[in-house]
């Protein structure tokens, strides 16, 4: 029974890392409508510019940790004032075509740097004993990184609910001219989606290369890896990316540990969460908690 | 007097000319080369050391004269692991004249294999992929290949392996470069090696092995062959650390033990998996700068030479940039010393004859690099390391496989 509970949670915990991953695309996504394809470089950047923080200056990893996602919130707002500010109004496309030119700027610039080319690990600074209860083992970083997953969603849960702002993001996802007809800054809201969703992409990547190690190709590759969790929870919704998060993991490991080296099975924990995406989305279009929306003409 | 000063000054101007510009003799002659390898983009953790190796041992030829007056002229560009761009990349080094090519990834050594044999033109790449042999002629890998490393560690984990069958998993890439060799295994073991391969685990980007870790043990497996590279390694490493998986001592029951082959190992892994990759073995053909002997201080003197830094002098990588660079310069200077024109057709020549009393020692392998028109694996022998105390040290004497010659 330990064995199912130990999948079950290896699941929860994956699940999380991808909610919060997928949590910079939604909320892009959820104020401009736009997939962001650069979104796995700027996980990459949060993890490297804390590993430099903490190596190189020498400032305590917790502090280098915030830093650097105050640095990549205010990183990404530039980039949004650059790059993507002109578009605003142009059609959805061009601006998806920018973020993947983006996506191949931020590359080359974190290969001119020896984190692109180099591996590097993060120094312990959790305790190394894992944490067991009844037979399921779960270790601190995996811990530390399912509750900082679980505060950041729940702080932004509340603020595009509660706070004026984030009330503000909605409505000019909804309609941006509407939006601009009772007051509402659409670039700063651009603006604003873009640096949280770099702050929440720095806490991604130092969660995810705490895990992995900091491999600059592992790391911007879960900004593709997570667009499945994106799409199954419905693209603008936080708390279908959690749930959608959750189901992907639970699925990945359930497979892996049920289905791999079964019937001649492989690689299934790597397939199964595509095939259950394709059959959710076969009764739900919208995924689990996207918007259906009606337009009357 | 105006003159006579004009005259005296041009008179010095003439002597500093031809005093401190660089002299390339009137004889010599300069031998050109090509590299293109991803010193940027997937795998570049590995191709940038190597790229860093070539470059300096051929800087330092020039510089010392190895080859006497003449020079090698290696124009060395990076593809970023792109087939397309590593073709082009080829095509502009033919068009300038180059008469040996040194490539680096399996799918581009695979996609140019018809090239090459159309250009009649010697290669060494730094992919150790078995198929790249393949109804090929001009292919030489410079050490033994990712099948015979796989089939050697296979062969070692059976000999010390205490009681009954050894029962492996192989955890491998997603890929032709994952996959090859464990067919290779799989039929040295209808060769008769006393090995169960239980299952192959093709891995993805996985953030937790749990699953798979306690799947594997449930089915008895002791052992996991990995043939990948090193950042899978290192998160199922830490995984098993984790779960209490990880073996104390090699081949302790009820724990798994976890070996690989040539891309899996190296600095890089501890640098990623930490003490979590404590007591993993590895086989390489190199001299690791943690086992000093007289090839790495050569190999540490000639990166501190060029300015190098300490991970890129430590890298095994980089000594396997300067081995291929050692292997070429080699050939063009036997060319040279018997007489012959160095071009595509003679180097070819010298690089089959590189055996038996010609073989060649590099300073940067564990054993000698033999070619011949049969054998086209440059160094045949391996050396077993072991992580300890946070580096890779000897375990015993190098290795050679023996099931390799038999499946062949």
């Amino acid at each position: 029974m330990s064995y199912f509970f130990q999948i079950v949670v290896s699941g929860v915990v994956v699940g999380s890392i991808y909610a919060l991953a997928a949590l910079g695309l939604v909320l892009i996504y959820k104020s401009s409508r736009v997939a962001n394809f650069a979104h796995g470089q700027i996980i990459a950047a949060g993890a490297f510019i804390t590993y430099f923080l903490t190596i190189t200056i020498g400032i305590p990893i917790f502090f280098s940790f915030l830093a650097s996602m105050i640095i990549t919130f205010f990183l990404a707002m530039s980039v949004e004032r650059i790059f993507l500010r002109r578009l605003i109004g142009e059609p959805i496309i061009s601006v998806i075509m920018v973020t993947i030119g983006l996506g191949s700027i931020i590359d080359g610039l974190i290969y001119l740097t020896p984190f692109g080319t180099e591996n590097y690990s993060f120094p312990a600074f959790l305790p190394t004993t894992p944490l067991t209860l009844g037979g399921v083992s779960i270790s601190w970083t995996q811990l530390v990184g399912v509750i900082i997953t679980f505060i950041l969603i729940g702080g932004f849960s509340w603020f595009f609910k509660k706070s004026t702002v984030g009330i503000s993001m909605r409505a000019v996802s909804d309609d941006q001219f509407g939006a601009m007809s009772v007051g509402i800054s659409v670039p700063k809201v651009f603006g604003l989606a873009w640096a949280t969703a770099g702050l929440s992409a720095a806490a991604a990547g130092c969660i995810i290369g705490n895990i992995t190690g900091l491999n600059f190709d592992t790391l911007h590759a879960f900004g593709i890896v997570v667009f499945p969790v994106l799409i199954l929870g419905g693209l603008d919704s936080i708390l279908g990316a959690v749930v959608a998060g959750i189901i992907m993991g639970l699925i990945q490991q359930l497979a892996s540990g049920y289905l791999d080296g079964n019937w001649g099975l492989s690689g299934t924990g790597e397939v199964m969460p595509y095939i259950i995406l394709l059959i959710i989305l076969l009764f739900k279009p919208h995924g689990l908690f996207g918007i259906h929306e009606i337009e009357r003409v | 007097m105006k003159n006579k000063r004009c005259l005296s000054l041009t008179g010095l101007i003439l002597i500093m000319f031809f005093t401190f510009t660089p002299s390339v003799n009137a004889e010599g002659k300069i031998h050109k080369l090509g590299m293109s390898l991803a010193i940027t983009g997937p795998t570049s953790d590995a191709g940038n050391p190597y790229s860093k190796g070539v470059e300096d041992y051929f800087r330092f030829v020039n510089e010392t004269r190895v080859l006497g007056d003449d020079k090698i002229e290696c124009m060395i560009r990076d593809d970023q692991y792109k087939t397309d761009v590593t073709k082009r990349n080829f095509e502009e080094y033919l068009d300038k004249g180059i008469v040996m090519y040194l490539n680096y990834s399996t799918g581009s050594t695979l996609g140019l294999k018809r090239d090459f044999e159309e250009e009649q033109i010697a290669v060494l790449p730094a992919s150790y992929h078995a198929g790249n042999l393949d109804d090929s002629n001009y292919i030489f890998l410079p050490v033994a290949s990712y099948s015979e490393q796989l089939v050697a560690l296979s062969e070692y984990v059976v000999k010390n392996h205490k009681g009954g069958k050894a029962k492996v998993a192989m955890f491998i890439h997603p890929s032709a470069f994952g996959r090859g060799p464990v067919e290779d295994a799989q039929k040295a073991i209808k060769a008769g090696l006393n090995m169960e391969i239980v299952e192959v685990v093709e891995h993805g980007k996985n953030l937790d092995n749990s699953a798979m870790l306690k799947r594997l043990s449930n089915k008895g497996v002791q052992y996991v062959l990995c043939h990948t590279v090193q950042s899978p390694v290192s998160t199922m490493l830490k995984d098993s650390t984790r779960l209490g998986m990880t073996a104390k001592s090699y081949g302790e029951k009820g724990k798994l033990t976890f070996l690989g082959v040539h891309y899996t190992g190296g600095n890089d892994l501890i640098a990623l998996a930490g003490d979590a990759s404590e007591g993993f073995f590895w086989t390489c053909s190199f001299n690791l700068t943690s086992e000093p002997g007289k090839g790495t201080d050569k190999q540490l003197a000639l990166a501190k030479r060029y300015g190098r830094d300490n991970k890129a002098a430590n890298s095994h990588n980089y000594a396997a940039g300067i081995m291929v660079a050692q292997v070429v310069t080699e050939a063009i200077k036997r060319t040279k010393a018997k007489g012959f024109e160095v071009n595509k057709k003679n180097l070819y020549k010298e690089m089959n004859a590189m055996n038996g009393n010609y073989a060649y020692q590099p300073y940067t392998t564990i054993g000698p690099v033999t070619y011949s028109d049969t054998d086209r694996a440059g160094v045949d022998m391996l050396q077993i390391y072991s992580v300890q105390d946070g580096t890779f040290k000897k375990v015993g004497t190098p290795i050679q496989s023996e099931y390799m010659k038999k499946i062949e």
